[in-house]
């Protein structure tokens, strides 16, 4: 039945949505940063994968590749470029234009360098199908939903177990207290937006393995990631996950009644009714 | 008749930091207040929660028998109470006048309408408010630095400018953050005139400040406050003369 | 000769559409990505009024500026009342809705194809139809742009916006509305776009959805942080010199089917590099 199918892929989308929003809501609760760049490293995660795919090496290799290349690409932009400008005193705004120019420089070099068509991985099984409930999964939406919630379970006992999970969260939520004592918070913030940017890299490799590759579409799941995490709620992990994976399935069960260019209006949609009755989003922060 | 203005068991917490507790105190029409207490009492909180920038968890504060009770500060201000802060903040790269002029409510071109459609209008009316602003920078003492940006000022001028900023509102109660610290011999004199100046015009100040001496000489009554509660009120005299009080405040813990 | 003649007219548009993105960046500090779709809407506004005979270029143009101040007051007024944070995603979720518009509201605007055949604009029945005329109406609306936005910033409002920009919460204290000037801001931000977007689509004849898309957003913000935040001349310059740009590219040997990529890959290391070395642009105030 055509909803059980628009439900499914709601949630495979909203799964791979949902590292999206973590990945975004942990940067933007420790750094206080909209770090508009990050749609770039999504991006840049899955041509790195790619590259890595068509040279014939194995798929593991061409995804932990990805995910190196996004931890180096995403520390080096909080490091040098954000960090550089909290040394210069730069304003809230001043920070992100420079990071929407990042953006455009990785979206349009991406663009120049492979091409700006779209770009399929050279993967035979990607497509294969599976039966779940009598309806027809390909592999790649199973490897998603699996590899979703198990870096949904990993960050979770990251933040919540280890001690270097705890005192980031102790910089997140109060930088000034953080800068007095033993932690330093650049030291933390980049260790922050690497992490992000490693589970970012994640989707960033798995939806175009299913939807294939295109240098510009990155903002939009971005954008979708950040609704999430305002509905979910700042600084919630699970917030902004569960919220991710809402939004893909109303999102995708909307197709019953509205053209797939409008669900955008959908997902913008649900934004506007939080930022009017409930802006600070579902779930209290930390959790 | 109801209190000039009354406090009413605030209640301010921040995360499991309570920074006021059941925090009550009246402040009487045409006296000079003086808030004192070691750091990290809530004194600014309280200024905090008087004027709309924060919104107590609990508790009332009522003005002239009228309730501030979730006002915005321009509310606030609007009914007659204006603050400055601790750390100032002027507007650095204006002049001192455009400071004060910030001040002055009510003046035509502050939305762009008036501004584009009837601009000798609006020219004409800030001729007007100029000369309004340049009498307070007289009043506080700074006309001779009017033209001056703010970066340039000193110290003990930028203080000054504070209170002008505050003047220009028109509010008859004050609030003044430590309107003394940092200040030199003759600068410190200047502000104790200026403020005993206020209050003979009518003005009544609440002051938050540390200087025992800018105590003793400007302050008709004096309240104690300690961990965010109001822990005594009396005279200059009978507060600074009290051995417990003393103690909290110069050498105990918090 | 021609050629000149073209250049200088469309600088002038996007001086106009400079002074909209200033007023709302640099002046009121606000982020956003949005001034292409706002200027869109006036294209189209005027372009479907002209071509169905329904009013003259004025009118068209009056109608457009009123469109386009209440949209930004609409876009503004709610999310600017939580926080900045959430008109960046604000800002974002508008562009993204309106290229959907325009490329899919075909009876509307004409779909992907845009809207072809444009009328000349018309000055009380006289219509303008050799480039020197459409210059002389350019120039015209620039002068008037200038001498409009020279005096709210010589107005108490400006002053109470660049108080805004340095301590929100002082001007508060002083008993003043940040947020209604700011949405004032924003009001007059749309005026310009607006009217500059029906302008854009009179001289042009011809608009499509690609002119109003988030490159175009992200070249808005280029001219100005280039030529300069917050002042008349920057957005002067800024306009002059990257509409020159495009030219100057010419001499270097690029493929055209990267030229795109490359213009907007200048536009992003133009905006890292400003913000970085030179936040207040050439001619402008620091953002």
């Amino acid at each position: 039945m055509l909803a059980v199918q628009l439900l499914i892929n709601g949630l495979v989308t909203g799964a791979a949505l949902g590292l999206v929003a973590i990945s975004f809501s942990l940067i933007y609760a420790t750094t206080k940063l909209f770090h508009v760049a990050h749609a770039g490293v999504y991006t840049l995660a899955g041509y790195v994968a790619w590259s890595l795919s068509t040279r014939g090496l194995p798929d593991i290799v061409a995804l932990l590749g990805a995910v190196a290349a996004a931890v180096v690409v995403g520390a080096l932009i909080q490091g040098v470029l954000y960090a550089e400008l909290g040394r210069r005193r730069a304003t809230h705004l001043v920070v992100l234009i420079a990071s929407l120019g990042m953006l455009a420089v990785m979206q349009n070099t991406i663009s120049a360098v492979y091409s700006p068509n779209i770009l399929q991985f050279p993967v035979p099984w990607r497509s294969n199908l599976v039966s779940v409930a009598g309806v027809p999964v390909t592999v790649t939406h199973l490897l998603t939903v699996a590899v979703s919630l198990s870096a949904y379970a990993g960050t979770m006992w990251f933040f919540h177990r280890t001690i270097l999970g705890k005192q980031i969260r102790a910089v997140a939520s109060n930088p000034f207290l953080a800068e007095i004592t033993r932690l330093r918070p650049q030291r933390v913030y980049v260790i922050v937006v690497a992490i992000g940017s490693a589970i970012v890299a994640l989707p960033g490799v798995l939806v175009p393995l299913d939807l294939g590759l295109q240098p510009f579409s990155g903002i939009n799941p971005l954008l979708t990631a950040t609704i999430a995490m305002i509905a979910g709620g700042i600084g919630s992990i699970t917030g902004s996950f569960v919220l991710a994976v809402g939004i893909a399935v109303l999102q995708n069960l909307s197709l019953l009644f509205i053209p797939g260019e409008w669900s955008i209006g959908i997902t913008f949609g649900i934004f506007v009714v939080f930022m009017l009755f409930r802006p600070t989003g579902l779930f209290p922060a930390g959790r | 008749m109801a209190p000039y203005l009354q406090a009413q068991g605030l209640e301010v917490s921040f995360g499991g930091l309570r920074a006021l507790q059941d925090c009550s105190f009246t402040i009487d029409k045409g006296r000079i207040t003086c808030l004192v207490g070691p750091n990290g009492a809530g004194k600014t909180t309280i200024f905090n929660a008087i004027t709309g920038f924060l919104t107590p968890n609990a508790g009332h504060v009522a003005f002239r028998g009228d309730s501030l009770d979730g006002l915005t500060p321009q509310q606030i201000v609007a009914k007659g109470i204006a603050r400055t802060f601790q750390n100032l903040r002027l507007f650095v790269d204006l002049t001192a006048l455009d400071n004060v002029l910030i001040g002055l409510p009510a003046q035509t071109g502050e939305e762009p309408l008036a501004a584009i459609f009837r601009p000798f209008h609006v020219a004409a009316a800030q001729r007007r408010r100029r000369q309004e602003a340049m009498a307070t920078l007289e009043h506080v003492g700074l006309a001779d630095r009017a033209h001056e940006f703010v970066r340039n000022l000193s110290y003990g001028e930028q203080k000054l400018l504070t209170v002008a900023r505050v003047l220009a509102t028109g509010a008859e109660l004050i609030l003044l953050d430590e309107p003394a610290s940092g200040l030199s011999a003759g600068a410190l004199d200047a502000i104790m005139a200026l403020l005993r100046r206020l209050q003979a015009e009518g003005k009544t100040l609440l002051v938050v400040e540390h200087n025992t001496r800018v105590v003793q000489k400007i302050a008709d009554d004096v309240l104690f406050l300690h961990q965010g509660h109001l822990m005594a009120t009396g005279t200059p005299e009978a507060i600074i003369s009290d051995p417990a009080l003393a103690e909290i405040y110069f050498g105990g813990t918090i | 000769m021609d050629f000149l003649l073209s250049y200088l007219a469309l600088a002038e548009i996007y001086v106009l559409l400079g002074l909209s993105t200033n007023l709302l960046v640099g002046i009121a500090g606000i982020f956003s990505v949005s001034q292409a779709a706002v200027f869109g809407v006036g294209a189209y506004i005027v372009a479907q009024s002209l071509m169905h005979g329904v009013m003259g270029f004025v009118p068209a143009v009056l109608v457009a500026a009123v469109a386009c101040i209440v949209l930004n007051i609409l876009v503004t007024l709610p999310s600017l009342r939580v926080s900045g944070d959430y008109f960046v995603v604000t800002s974002f979720g508008i562009q993204l809705l309106a290229t959907a518009v325009f490329i899919n509201w075909t009876e509307g605007t004409g779909g992907a194809n845009g809207l072809p055949g444009i009328p000349p604009p018309d000055i009380f029945g006289y219509a303008l139809e050799t480039n020197e005329q459409l210059l002389m109406l350019t120039t015209a609306a620039v002068v008037l742009g200038c001498l409009v936005f020279w005096l709210t910033m010589h107005a108490p409002f400006g002053r109470l916006l660049r108080a805004i920009r340095e301590d929100e919460l002082a001007v508060a204290a002083a008993g003043k509305g940040v947020l209604r000037a700011k949405v004032s801001a924003a009001a007059l931000a749309g005026a310009f776009a607006g009217s500059a977007g029906g302008l854009y689509a009179t001289f042009l004849s011809f608009i499509d959805p690609v002119s109003f898309d988030l490159d175009a957003s992200i070249l808005l913000l280029t001219m100005v942080v280039v030529g300069g935040a917050r002042t008349l001349p920057g957005s002067i310059l800024g306009p002059f010199l990257l509409l020159a740009l495009p030219q100057l590219l010419t001499f270097i040997d690029i493929p055209t089917t990267i030229a795109a990529s490359a213009r907007q890959f200048i536009y992003g290391v133009l905006l890292i590099a400003f913000m970085l070395f030179r936040p207040q642009g050439i001619v402008g105030e620091k953002l």
